[in-house]
This record gives structure tokens, sequence and C-alpha cells, in this order.
């Protein structure tokens, strides 16, 4: 498109998103309605219904359990899709590999000190998520981010051969499988599908293991990706 | 225009919401295009979480004080799901793009199209 037409249409669309904006609540205002109707009914719920007391994890892990299996799912198709898409393609003659630069020593040396310190985080924040700042997800980038940095300072050959075959495929997909166990889990001590039983010690191991598996399964999620889309 | 300043945040978030639709619109470069989709993405989220904040609110979290004023946690939590979903259309469109260059040996629209005798 031309970018004085574009230019017209983006300024129409400005004036547009502005004259509903400005019409909203201001920003930070306490009676605005994202703060009330649902919102305050989670909040009101509290720990006792929402099995966490970060009360996103809570929204996350149980009001919306079944949103969030979805959400897993939808990552997991991606990687999926990623790797038919790449996979199925001819080889044309103009694809040879790219020459790769090795990163500096001083890099891939920072990298690999640092790394451990990386993967202690990211479980930190995935263990922690139920109370502080944090979650599965939070800590599955985190932990993803550190594998994909390692593929960069060490080469990928060396990070994709850390899992092989079966184990890789089951990692993968840890978090949809763990979110079906935990949903059944639910329906036969609870009869509602993604219920978490009362408080207690096996709640917060559920919460944990949904965590866990989440985060993990996020990792390895990107890292494929990462690893299927460098392989060019 | 006091309207306008009293939703400061709201008009940033427009500011970079279009800057990503201009580049998505004029780029003809799908990588480019693909990161102007990114920036209308990240603004969407900017605002998600801008209705959710509260002056003065705490985090919504039950284990320290409790103040009279929480902040939402339902836009986080919805925001989760959309930077999910955001990972995974990037990643795709990501591969589709390497599948165009591997096919086509360009990335840049306006040759595909010529190449097809548009």
């Amino acid at each position: 498109m031309r970018p004085a037409i574009a230019a017209l249409v983006v300024g129409l669309v400005a004036l547009v998103l502005l004259a509903g904006l400005i019409a909203l609540p201001e920003p930070g205002a306490p009676d605005s309605p994202a703060q009330r109707h649902v919102s305050a009914e989670y909040i009101d719920g509290g720990s006792q219904a929402g099995g966490a007391a970060n009360l996103v994890t809570a929204v996350l892990l149980n009001y919306r359990g079944l949103d969030t299996f979805g959400e897993v799912l939808v990552i997991f198709s991606a990687l999926v899709a990623v790797l038919v898409v790449l996979a199925s393609a001819p080889q044309t003659g103009s694809a040879q590999p790219a020459q790769r630069l090795a990163p500096s020593p001083v890099v891939a040396f920072i990298v690999r000190l640092m790394a451990p310190f990386m993967a202690a985080f990211a479980a930190f924040v995935m263990i922690s998520g139920a109370h502080l700042p944090g979650g599965g997800f939070q800590g599955g980038v985190v932990l993803g981010a550190m594998t994909i940095l390692l593929a960069v300072a060490m080469g990928r050959d060396r990070v994709a051969r850390m899992l092989r075959g079966g184990a890789r495929f089951w990692v993968r997909a840890a978090a949809p499988l763990v979110f079906a166990l935990v949903a059944l889990i639910g329906w036969a001590s609870t009869g509602w599908w993604f219920g978490l039983p009362g408080p207690g010690p096996f709640r917060d191991a559920l919460v944990l293991a949904l965590d866990i598996a989440i985060g993990v399964g996020g990792a390895a999620v990107l890292a494929g990706i990462f690893l299927a889309l460098s392989r060019e | 225009m006091d309207a306008l300043l009293a939703h400061l945040d709201y008009v940033a978030v427009t500011i970079v919401f279009c800057t990503g639709l201009y580049i998505l619109l004029v780029r003809q470069n799908l990588l480019k295009k693909l990161i102007g989709l990114n920036i209308m993405e990240t603004a969407v989220f900017a605002f998600i979480v801008t209705t959710g904040m509260v002056d003065d609110g705490d985090p919504p979290l039950l284990t320290g004080e409790l103040g009279p004023l929480f902040a939402s946690p339902l836009p986080h939590a919805l925001v989760l799901t959309g930077i999910v979903v955001a990972v995974s259309v990037t990643s795709l469109a990501l591969a589709l793009i390497v599948r165009v260059h591997r096919e086509h040996g360009t990335i840049e629209l306006d040759e595909l199209l010529d190449r097809d005798g548009r």
C-alpha cells in the first residue's frame, strides 16, 4: 500500500480508537468496570475457592482452568505446525546452510556460567508462582530463553542432543498432558472438570504440578520452535 | 484536550498500535510486516493491563498486608493467554516465511506478486 494512503487509513483508525478510548473510565480509577463484576467476585472468593494466594495464578489454574488448557494446547499446536511446515518442504537448490558464526569466547563463557543461575531462577519463579508474582508461564519463558541462549552460544546441535527422541516428545507435550490429568483428578474428587480439592497439601501439590508442567513444557516448546527455525 | 490528558496511557497505547499498523500496511518485507503485527499486539496487551491497574492499589496477592484496593487479577490472566497466542502466531508466521523463502527465494511481497504476473 502506498505510504500516503496507509497514513490516511492509520490516521482514521487512530481517530476512531481515541474517540472510543477517551470515553472509557480513566486508567487507575477504582470503580471502573474492569474492577467490578467478575474481578470483584474473584477477589472475594479469594484463596478459598481459587486454589492459590496469587490471584492471577488462581484465575489461570482454577477459575479459568479450561481457558488455560486451551492455551497450552495452542502453543503445543504451534510447535507441531512449525515442525510440519518446515519438514514437508522440498529442498530447492538455493537452500544451502548459512555460514555459522561462532560467538566470541567471552559470550559463550558468560552464557555457560550464567545458565545454572537462570535455571534456578526459572525453577523459583515456577514453584513460588502460587503465592508470589510468577507462575508456570513466566518460569517457562525464563527456562526457554536459557535454552535458546545455550543453543546460540554452544551450537544448536549440542542443545538438540540434550533430549533424545522419546523423552523430547513427552517433555514437549508435558503441559497438555498434565492439564488433562489434573482435569480428570478434579472431576473424580469434586465432580467438576478442573475442580481443585479443598485447601490442603493435596491442592497445593496439584497447583505446583500444573505450574511446573506449564513451565517445563512451555520451555521445551519454545526451544523446539527455535531449534526448528534455526535449522535453516 | 483534558479528556486526552486524563487518558494519557490510552493515547500512548493508540500511538504504539498505529505505528504497528502503519508498518504492517506499508512494508513489503514479510518479516517487517510480522514485526508490525507484534507491535500492534504489544499495544493491545499494554491496554488490557492498564485497565486492570488501580491507583495506589496492591498487587492481588493474598499473602502480604491487604490494603483496601486491589489491582484486578483478571486482565493479567487474560493478557497471559494473549501473549501465548501471540507467540504461537509469530512462530507459525516465521515458519511460513522460511517456507516462502525456500520456495521462491524472496520474502518481498511486491516481488512475489510480480512473479505471479499480477
